[in-house]
């Protein structure tokens, strides 16, 4: 792994909700064109570092540096804008919208008419939105949601649903996609496929990966880098085999060893 | 000297009625984080029921006063469970429950217009009891009008059996665990189902008074669902979501318009309301007892 | 036949304010109780722009509509600049603030007539002008919302957070909803003024404000031809039902609970008129079908 300048860095994060700190002091970096996973038990602050890092949550102190700028201070609006995109532990979908629209809504970025341009339906209008829907068309069947394009979101089954959202992420072009439990409710062959489209995605995408999970195979699997908190703190960091050995992780997730008799 | 005096007074008066609306209101949102928007017409019903019981059921004084509180309870309760109920059990945008709120107090407002009336009734003096009749007190340069005393009584009795009834009673205690968290005072055994029930009962009692007190101090009419833009503002003054914040946002409120009317002029009393409300949203939106606290996402 | 142009006069000056409701409640999710007061900004503005001012008569109207039309816009970027960034109870309070201020203001300048009134404005509306103008705002409304900007809209009306997540500015897509509803709301004051011919404030008052909300509610959020349907529907039922006038409004806020409890899409459905509008339907009843076809073979194939 080069230790050129990292995709994110988080410096010293910490948030403080009244008395209680929810994150306390985290510190990695993602690098680029990697696939991390941030993994700890309930409670233990992994989404509360995403809406963090995606300007939902002020930082109480330290920092979070994207691309080597800090974007801690950001509208939320813009840091999307800026290449990071998530998804949510509760899906949040527009339901009341097709497939279609929900990934066409988020095209809106490849555009760049504006609302003048758009009431007089001016030549940029049209020329642009072509685009949009050419783009959001291409996403739909890359993600393989094409013939199922016409359907309410709120009518798909939870997998797709769950692919949606990753769609609906992808429209503004990420450089870092945060996944916030992408296989919840997922059975092992569901959980197999996804892993595979995650690895496809960053892969085709060229983007970077950064997943909350707890579904262990998945993050074993895919994950170069893994990070894990414990009630806000830093357990442990590093690849996958020297995390899934480390004592302090395997007494967080499992408790301390029993003695045998 | 004489004059500050005598606005301060008419200023508690007015203020004691605000209070009233603005707690009722205030209640409801902590435990609900959310406006019941129909909160007027409950008001206004109050200040039927009472003047009926007074007048057409020949009750006693006091016992109008019960009748307006749980006659205006129970509406409130109706509304929630009947309107509100439906719309959080699928989880329905914040939306559709302004427009539901709307809704309803169109339809209760007209209704009244369209059963009883729309002209304005007055409170008959000799229906009240002897001490309420009679002539403003007076002390010195200070005069007093007698109801205006009955509303500031009234208003504190009921107030202070509120927080006698949240801070020391169990009940009490399990509005302010569910205000401060509802899944987790669930998960602790509250029936949230049965707080929300309480909760609306009680802001639709003192709804209920502060009609019957504003229907004394004024009139009866439908229209007068409308004064629920001063608990509104109020509440939003003091802080949303803060019985303490609306106690003070009434009585500030009260204040500042007793003193413009006093001082500039009547009619634009209704008007300084609204740039207080202005002037709160530009330098401190929270409120002077809110949290400047975030949403959890 | 007078009779049926007067009503359809009044059909299409309501339209224009109910469209602008309609992109504000209907398409981005926000709730006024006091558009009645931008109603009320662009009918004053306008009767002073065409009867105070001595303007040459051809450009006299069109300059007045435009007056008034703006002077609505620009307000609201003030009260919008306030509240929109704050809770949706906040925006509802202010919005319900400012009718009643606006109301209180005009009922205390002698200039524009007071709580009495002011008649005599010049009768300048058409039936031409309120067709023209009519379809114009039609078109902008259906183009605003069909555009990259109302998508936006409609996100943030479903999921505003991921709307955000999504590159969206809430904040500048509720000022743009804000902003259009209040000028749209100035313009048909302003057609209003010049048509009926006399104003008082409490022409404006919440009750207005809750009419204009209740037609795009009929019509079903969310859809331009139900909006329409909804205001022909609700101007036009107070004629039949002249008798039982005051039961009407009685009838109409029961109508409202249920229709929010019972069927939130309202007459339309959240669909629209149009050859596109129906053909979604169709499609997405299509590819339904056949998901559950698919899903109902895969557990046939599972337990086979």
């Amino acid at each position: 792994m080069n230790e050129a300048l990292p995709l994110l860095e988080l410096e010293g994060l910490t948030k403080r909700f009244g008395g209680l700190a929810a994150v306390n002091n985290v510190s990695f970096k993602v690098q680029e064109g990697s696939i991390s996973g941030l993994i700890g038990p309930n409670g233990a602050g992994k989404t509360t570092i995403f809406n963090l890092i995606t300007g939902v949550y002020k930082v109480t102190e330290g920092r979070i540096l994207f691309q080597g700028k800090p974007i801690h201070d950001q509208e939320p609006y813009k840091i999307a804008c800026g290449g990071v995109t998530r998804t949510f532990q509760n899906i949040r979908l527009f339901k009341n919208l097709s497939v279609f629209d929900n990934v066409y809504t988020a095209c809106h970025r490849s555009a760049h008419y504006n609302l003048f341009e758009s009431v007089f339906r001016l030549p940029n209008y049209w020329k642009e939105e072509k685009i949009l829907k050419e783009k959001a068309r291409s996403l739909l069947a890359i993600m393989g949601l094409e013939d199922r394009q016409d359907i309410n979101a709120n009518n798909l089954p939870y997998g797709l649903q769950r692919r949606l959202e990753i769609t609906r992420a992808l429209a503004l072009d990420p450089k870092l996609l945060l996944l916030d439990e992408p296989a919840a409710g997922m059975n092992p062959d569901e959980t197999e496929h996804l892993m595979k489209i995650i690895g496809e995605v960053r892969r085709m995408f060229n983007l970077s990966v950064l997943v909350i999970e707890h579904h262990m195979d998945l993050i074993m699997g895919i994950c170069n880098h893994i990070h894990v908190l414990n009630f806000g703190c830093t357990l442990a960091d590093g690849t996958a085999e020297s995390v899934a050995n480390d004592p302090k992780v395997v007494e967080a997730y499992l408790g301390a060893e029993e003695e045998t008799k | 000297m004489d004059q500050f005096l005598q606005q301060l007074v008419n200023g508690l008066s007015i203020g004691s009625i605000y209070a009233l609306m603005a707690v009722g209101y205030s209640l409801v949102y902590s435990i609900m984080n959310f406006s019941n928007f129909a909160h007027g017409s409950v008001i206004m019903l109050g200040a039927y029921f009472g003047f009926f019981a007074l007048t057409s059921f020949g009750m006693p004084f006091t016992v109008a006063f019960f009748v307006a509180f749980f006659g205006s309870a129970a509406v409130a309760v109706l509304l929630e469970r009947l309107a509100y109920k439906p719309l959080r059990d699928r989880r329905a945008p914040f939306l559709y429950f302004i427009i539901t709120a709307m809704g309803a107090s169109i339809f209760i407002d007209n209704s009244v217009i369209a059963t009883i009336g729309p002209t304005p009734k007055t409170f008959p003096t000799d229906l009240l009891p002897a001490f309420l009749q009679g002539d403003p007190l007076e002390w010195g340069a200070l005069s007093v009008g007698r109801i205006d005393i009955a509303i500031f009584v009234v208003a504190v009795i009921s107030l202070a059996l509120l927080i006698l009834f949240i801070d020391f009673t169990k009940l009490g205690k399990a509005i302010q665990a569910t205000a401060y968290n509802m899944k987790a005072s669930a998960l602790m055994g509250i029936n949230p189902n049965f707080v929300i029930i309480l909760v609306f009962a009680i802001g639709g009692g003192l709804a209920g008074i502060a009609g019957v007190l504003y229907g004394m101090k004024y009139q009866v009419f439908p229209q007068m669902s409308a004064i629920t833009l001063k608990s509104f503002i109020a509440a939003v003054f003091g802080g949303l979501g803060s019985l303490q914040g609306a106690l003070l946002g009434s009585l500030l409120l009260a204040l500042i318009e007793t003193f413009v009317s006093g001082y500039l002029s009547t009619q634009y009393r209704d008007l300084f309301a609204f740039l207080i409300l202005i002037a709160m949203l530009v330098v401190r939106p929270s409120g002077i007892m809110g949290k400047v606290a975030e949403d959890k996402a | 036949m007078d009779y049926i142009q007067g009503i359809a006069v009044l059909i299409g000056i309501n339209l224009i304010a109910v469209l602008g409701l309609s992109i504000l409640t209907g398409f981005t999710g926000l709730f006024s109780f006091g558009h009645g007061g931008f109603m009320a900004i662009g009918a004053y503005v306008s009767a002073i722009v065409s009867s105070r001012l001595d303007l040459p008569h051809p450009i006299a109207f069109p300059l007045a509509i435009l007056a008034g039309a703006l002077s609505a816009a620009l307000i609201s970027v003030f009260i919008g600049k306030l509240t929109l960034n704050l809770k949706g109870d906040y925006f509802c309070i202010a919005t319900m603030g400012f009718g009643e201020a606006v109301r209180i203001i005009l009922n205390n300048v002698n200039y524009v007539g007071g709580a009495r009134g002011w008649a005599n404005l010049p009768q300048f509306t058409t039936w031409w002008i309120v067709l023209g103008l009519c379809i114009v705002c039609v078109v902008v409304t259906w183009n605003l919302i069909n555009s990259r900007q109302g998508r936006n809209l409609v996100a943030v009306r479903e999921e505003e957070l991921a709307a955000q997540m999504a590159g969206v500015d809430v904040f500048r897509s509720k000022m743009v909803a804000l902003i259009v509803s209040a000028a749209l709301a100035g313009i048909a004051g302003a057609l209003m003024a010049n048509y009926i011919q006399f104003l008082r404030p409490t022409m404006f008052n919440m009750a207005k404000s809750t009419d204009l909300t209740i037609m795009v509610i009929f019509g079903g959020l969310g859809s331009i031809s139900g909006t329409i349907a909804g205001t022909i529907l609700l101007v036009s039922l107070p004629e039949v039902f002249r008798n039982f006038a005051q039961w009407r409004l009685v009838i109409y806020g029961l109508a409202v609970i249920v229709i929010m409890v019972g069927r939130p899409q309202g007459i339309m459905g959240g669909v629209e008129l149009t050859p596109s509008g129906i053909r979604k339907i169709f499609a997405a009843r299509r590819a339904k079908a056949k998901l559950d076809a698919e899903l109902k073979a895969a557990e046939q194939g599972e337990v086979a």
